[in-house]
């Protein structure tokens, strides 16, 4: 009876891609719980709080499953407004990045319901499964109902150029909600839904594709060389949350099996690491009580398991092998390869190139940045923060730290094994092509044989004292505590020295590129011309009747 | 059977002459007066919706004095005016409620009272009455008590706004007025239905297009469609709040877009022309509304513009012509009906708790003023568009109308134009709900009960109101929808009614 109002009405169904979103939502929102109950004991507002993060859940829950494109558009647009009343619930200082958000992504779903219209009147069905748009057709509609749509996905996840509200709400909202919404939930549903429409609702064009990618490989380096360059932990992990979306759309983009699995394992790889990442950043800022890289330090012997968590969590996201980050990136880069190889002409083989060095560079620098992530607040000198009873957290908010930490691992090692095998290759039809050779349990097993090799030849030398530590010296001198090098100090030069990235990074700052400040500057140019046309003068008020009286007989008469 | 139709003015008159003779002896007896004045009407109108809605297609006519049309004057009610009816004496029973405590600052409740009740008279009469004088002499009845109410504070500003109001509601009236002139000289008749009939018989050219310039100028004024918007960001913030949750709420729709819709569809028969410059002032109206809200940083002017963009809704609605556009805009009415007066009874529990209405002097009442900040925000979202609140759905049908008669630049700018009021109402959450408290507001207190009643109803609406597209209530906005698509089918029917 319930199956058959539930799924023989066309209002809901289930496949193997949204049950493992679906699977991904009720993972996360129960991790999330647990750390909130430690998180946010003792703070206000916890009643709106927990409700707020159910009814997103429940909302996700019906993206997931719905079937009919203006209950997805009902349930899609909600879970705006939760987002928008949980990162108000941060204080008053969040009121900017809750606004900005919910423009952002409140604004991109009024763009979804033209998309649903123009889907309705171009198929006469809203039931998603029966809708099959063929893109090739040089007519305009469809386009514009694609980009729409993947404007809409765009937004949710935060690529380019819908993604600057991720930082924002990054610094600004309460850390389990970054965790669980822009870093975890967002993602999959955001990704689920690009894939829903890329791969079943519409027919890619390669133009379209190549859109995807173009944008998946700018949003990756562009948005690390903002992450690079940033003080703040939760902002800096806001850059990377839009980076690593770039992967994904990429590798959607790429339309071949290898290269889309790659891209929704790695939505779901990164919803792992990077809410673990999100999760240890608030654990550091509840004991240290700030976000500020250059004020925290030496927190590894301080906080060992939110260390081991956000170590396991930032190699992975660097792309180390075995862990997880680095099997899916492989994917989407073998994606790119074979469409390389089925390529033709020079320019569309630039494009794949370009792409394909724009992922390995964009990885490289997210270890580049995740060095200085885990320098400046793990490692390095922390005696201003010891004094201040700094200790590990309590077990509500360590467990699922480590729990996400262990996904890592066991995502990387065993990808071919439970991942791959169960999730990700029904979803694409189980016709992943893989070519390359990585055998990710060798060559994990090499690796830890060869650690312990060297620990073992290590200890052999030094069995009496297994670390030791120094007063940081040059020369035979110690150097004054003011005046030693912090995590941040590195990375300066990128910023300050180079020629050409020091003018972009000055305007990127000053919101140049913020598809959101730009349109705020034009919208009240126009404002600031109708606010000069009301004068407040009566006369000129029946003036204007007269002419609108005019306009409309002229009309008539025309 | 048809005998209670006059009372949905008899009701009101009466009130307002009661009030004004007991006023001054007791307050209490002049706030009974009035609350259960707004109550029976509000009974009145959903017997009415329920009589009709039972029977498709069927218009109740009363005759008065028993002559019988065209030569007397009769009121004609169908699914449309009694669905018009219902929401407005809704709104309008809310507000009384509401003002039964917002207005103890104000001397001479009494004369609120009154004046309300006479607006509330003219506005009833414009819905009910099948005569097309006697809907100029409710609309003058109804405007000339409004241009009194926007006076009511009695301050340089508010007359000041009232005089501009004054001077251009006049305009609109007299242009109304030489309209139904006109067509007076070319029929002979003043029966609505009658003038349809003879105008089909008759084609009348060039005086037709004259006579429709003419009604949409006047009530383009009084609907405040750009370029004939320009008195009401003033009149409408100057007025005490309950009263600008009435005319924008309420009055706006009835003396413009109803009157509007019923003269041009069921009367003189809609043209591609007209349909197109509806269309035009719809969409200009849509955007520059919008344009001008998100400058504005006092909230009740903020919302004045965004009645005019979402006018402009309804208006483009209309004017796309077709079956579910109509549908859409009449449901976007009903929709904008709750919402807006609901954002200004909010405004002005903003103003009365804090006595400001400046978003830069605000901040933070969310910690002083829960329950406000809960339905402001309620309103903010549903006005936006934002699902699963009602104003979505219309919004929704609206665009996906524009798209199917192929208007895709116009689905588009209705699109855009949606993020440009989400972007306003967020910041007036922003600027009024959330961030830091000012150090003068920080013994705030929340608004008393009954005005807290009257927005709670309201916010309960616009939670509620997406459900008139559920199929069990989707029949009422229907019907309604089918009277206007009747076109001058509507003549018929009414002399079907007498017969």
């Amino acid at each position: 009876m319930i199956q058959r109002i539930l799924f023989n009405s066309g209002l809901f169904k289930i496949d193997v891609l949204s049950s493992l979103v679906l699977l991904g939502v009720i993972f996360f929102t129960v991790l999330i719980l647990l750390y909130s109950i430690g998180f946010m004991r003792g703070k206000p507002g916890r009643g709106q709080y927990y409700t707020y993060i159910i009814l997103t859940s429940l909302a996700s829950l019906a993206v997931c499953l719905t079937n009919n494109l203006v209950f997805l558009l009902v349930a899609w647009g909600f879970l705006g407004i939760t987002l928008y009343l949980l990162i108000a619930l941060a204080g008053p200082q969040a009121r900017e990045a809750a606004k900005k958000t919910l423009i952002i992504v409140g604004g991109a779903d009024a763009l979804m319901v033209l998309a649903a219209a123009i889907i309705y009147c171009l198929t006469g069905t809203l039931e998603m499964d029966k809708i099959r748009i063929s893109l090739s057709a040089s007519s305009l509609l469809p386009v514009l109902a694609y980009l729409c749509l993947a404007l809409a996905c765009f937004a949710k996840a935060g690529a380019m150029p819908l993604h600057t509200w991720i930082p924002d709400c990054a610094e600004n909202a309460p850390l389990p909600v970054t965790a669980f919404l822009p870093a975890s939930l967002d993602k999959l549903l955001g990704i689920y839904l690009l894939a829903r429409v890329s791969l079943d609702m519409f027919v890619m064009s390669r133009t379209m594709n190549m859109f995807l990618m173009l944008a998946g490989a700018f949003t990756i380096v562009a948005a690390v060389m903002m992450a690079l360059i940033q003080h703040n932990m939760k902002r800096l992990l806001g850059y990377h949350a839009v980076s690593q979306v770039g992967y994904m759309v990429l590798g959607i983009g790429t339309g071949i099996p290898v290269g889309v699995a790659g891209g929704i394992f790695h939505m779901l790889n990164n919803a792992v690491y990077k809410s673990c990442l999100f999760l240890t950043a608030g654990s550091v800022e509840q004991r240290a009580k700030t976000s500020q890289l250059d004020a925290l330090g030496g927190l590894s012997r301080l906080m060992p398991l939110t260390y081991i968590s956000s170590l396991i969590a930032s190699l992975s996201i660097s792309g180390v092998p075995p862990f997880n980050g680095f099997i899916s990136k492989w994917m989407v880069y073998q994606g790119l390869i074979g469409n390389w190889r089925l390529a033709n002409g020079k320019w569309e083989m630039s494009v794949y190139l370009l792409c394909l060095v724009a992922a390995v560079f964009g990885s490289a620098l997210t270890l580049a940045s995740f060095l200085k992530l885990l320098h400046a607040v793990f490692l390095g000198q922390g005696e201003v923060l010891s004094k201040r009873q700094v200790r590990e957290v309590s077990a509500w908010m360590w467990f699922p730290q480590l729990v996400l930490a262990l996904l890592c691992i066991v995502f990387g090692i065993f990808a071919y094994q439970v991942p791959l095998k169960y999730f990700i290759g029904p979803a694409v039809g189980n016709n992943i092509e893989f070519f390359g050779l990585w055998a990710p349990a060798l060559a994990a097993i090499l690796l830890f044989v060869g650690m312990l090799a060297g620990l073992l030849i290590y200890c052999s030398g030094n069995i009496k004292q297994l670390s030791r530590r120094d007063k940081p010296y040059v020369g035979t001198e110690d150097i004054p505590a003011e005046a030693r090098p912090t995590g941040t100090e590195f990375y300066r030069t990128v910023k300050e020295e180079l020629g050409v990235l020091r003018g972009i990074y000055r305007k990127a700052e000053a919101g140049a590129f913020d598809i959101y400040h730009q349109a705020k500057d034009l919208i009240f140019g126009v404002t600031n011309f109708l606010r000069y046309l009301h004068n407040g003068v009566l006369p000129t008020y029946l003036v204007w009747c007269l002419l609108g009286m005019m306009g409309i007989f002229y009309l008539f008469l025309k | 059977m048809n005998n209670f139709i006059p009372f949905f003015v008899i009701i009101p008159l009466g009130a307002a002459f009661l009030i004004s003779l007991v006023g001054k002896l007791s307050r209490r007896l002049a706030d009974f007066l009035a609350t259960s004045g707004g109550f029976g009407l509000l009974a009145l109108s959903f017997f009415t919706l329920w009589i009709l809605n039972s029977r498709a297609g069927v218009v109740l006519v009363y005759k008065v004095g028993g002559w019988v049309p065209p030569i007397g004057i009769c009121m004609a009610v169908d699914n449309l005016s009694s669905l018009m009816l219902s929401t407005v004496n809704t709104v309008s029973f809310l507000v009384l409620l509401y003002s039964l405590s917002y207005m103890e600052k104000y001397t001479d409740k009494w004369k609120f009272y009154t004046l309300f009740m006479l607006m509330l008279a003219g506005m009833n009469g414009i819905m009910v009455t099948g005569d097309l004088f006697n809907l100029f002499v409710f609309l003058e009845i109804a405007s000339i008590s409004s241009y009194a109410l926007v006076a009511f504070g009695t301050e340089a500003e508010e007359l000041e706004a009232s005089f501009k109001y004054a001077v251009m509601g006049s305009l609109a009236s007299s242009f109304v007025l030489l309209g139904i002139a006109l067509l007076y000289s070319y029929t002979s008749t003043l029966n609505m239905a009658d003038i349809g009939r003879t105008l089909a018989a008759h084609p009348a050219g060039l005086l037709l297009n004259f006579v429709a310039v003419l009604f949409l100028a006047g009530f383009g004024l009084k609907a405040a469609l750009v370029p004939f918007h320009a008195w009401l960001p003033d009149a409408h913030p100057s007025a005490p709040a309950p009263i600008s949750a009435m005319l924008s709420g309420v009055f706006i729709k009835v003396l413009g877009v109803y009157a509007l819709s019923r003269v041009f569809f069921n009367i003189l028969g809609v043209s591609q022309g007209v349909l197109f410059i509806l269309l035009i002032l719809g969409t200009v109206s849509m955007v520059a509304g919008a344009f001008l809200a998100i400058g504005q940083s006092d909230i009740k002017r903020m919302f004045a513009y965004s009645s005019v963009s979402q006018i402009g809704y309804i208006i483009l609605a209309f004017g796309i012509g077709s079956p579910l556009a109509i549908f859409g805009g009449l449901f976007h009415l009903i929709n904008h009906a709750f919402f807006k007066s609901l954002l200004f009874l909010n405004s002005g529990a903003i103003e009365y708790s804090a006595e400001s209405r400046d978003l830069k002097k605000l901040g933070g009442l969310k910690e002083g003023m829960p329950f406000t900040a809960a339905t402001g925000i309620v309103g903010s979202l549903a006005i936006s568009g934002l699902p699963p609140l009602g104003g979505f759905f219309s919004k929704l049908i609206i665009i996906l109308a524009a798209v199917q008669a192929g208007y895709l630049w116009l689905g588009l700018a209705a699109a855009l134009v949606s993020i440009l009021t989400l972007a306003y109402y967020l910041k007036f959450i922003g600027f009024a709900f959330l961030g830091k408290l000012p150090e003068g507001l920080a013994k705030i207190k929340e608004v008393p009960l009954a005005m807290r009643l009257a927005m709670l109803i309201l916010a309960v609406a616009c939670l509620a109101s997406g459900l008139l597209v559920a199929p069990l209530f989707k029949s009422l906005l229907q019907s309604a929808s089918d009277c206007l698509l009747l076109g001058t089918g509507y003549a018929e029917r009414v002399f079907s009614a007498i017969r």
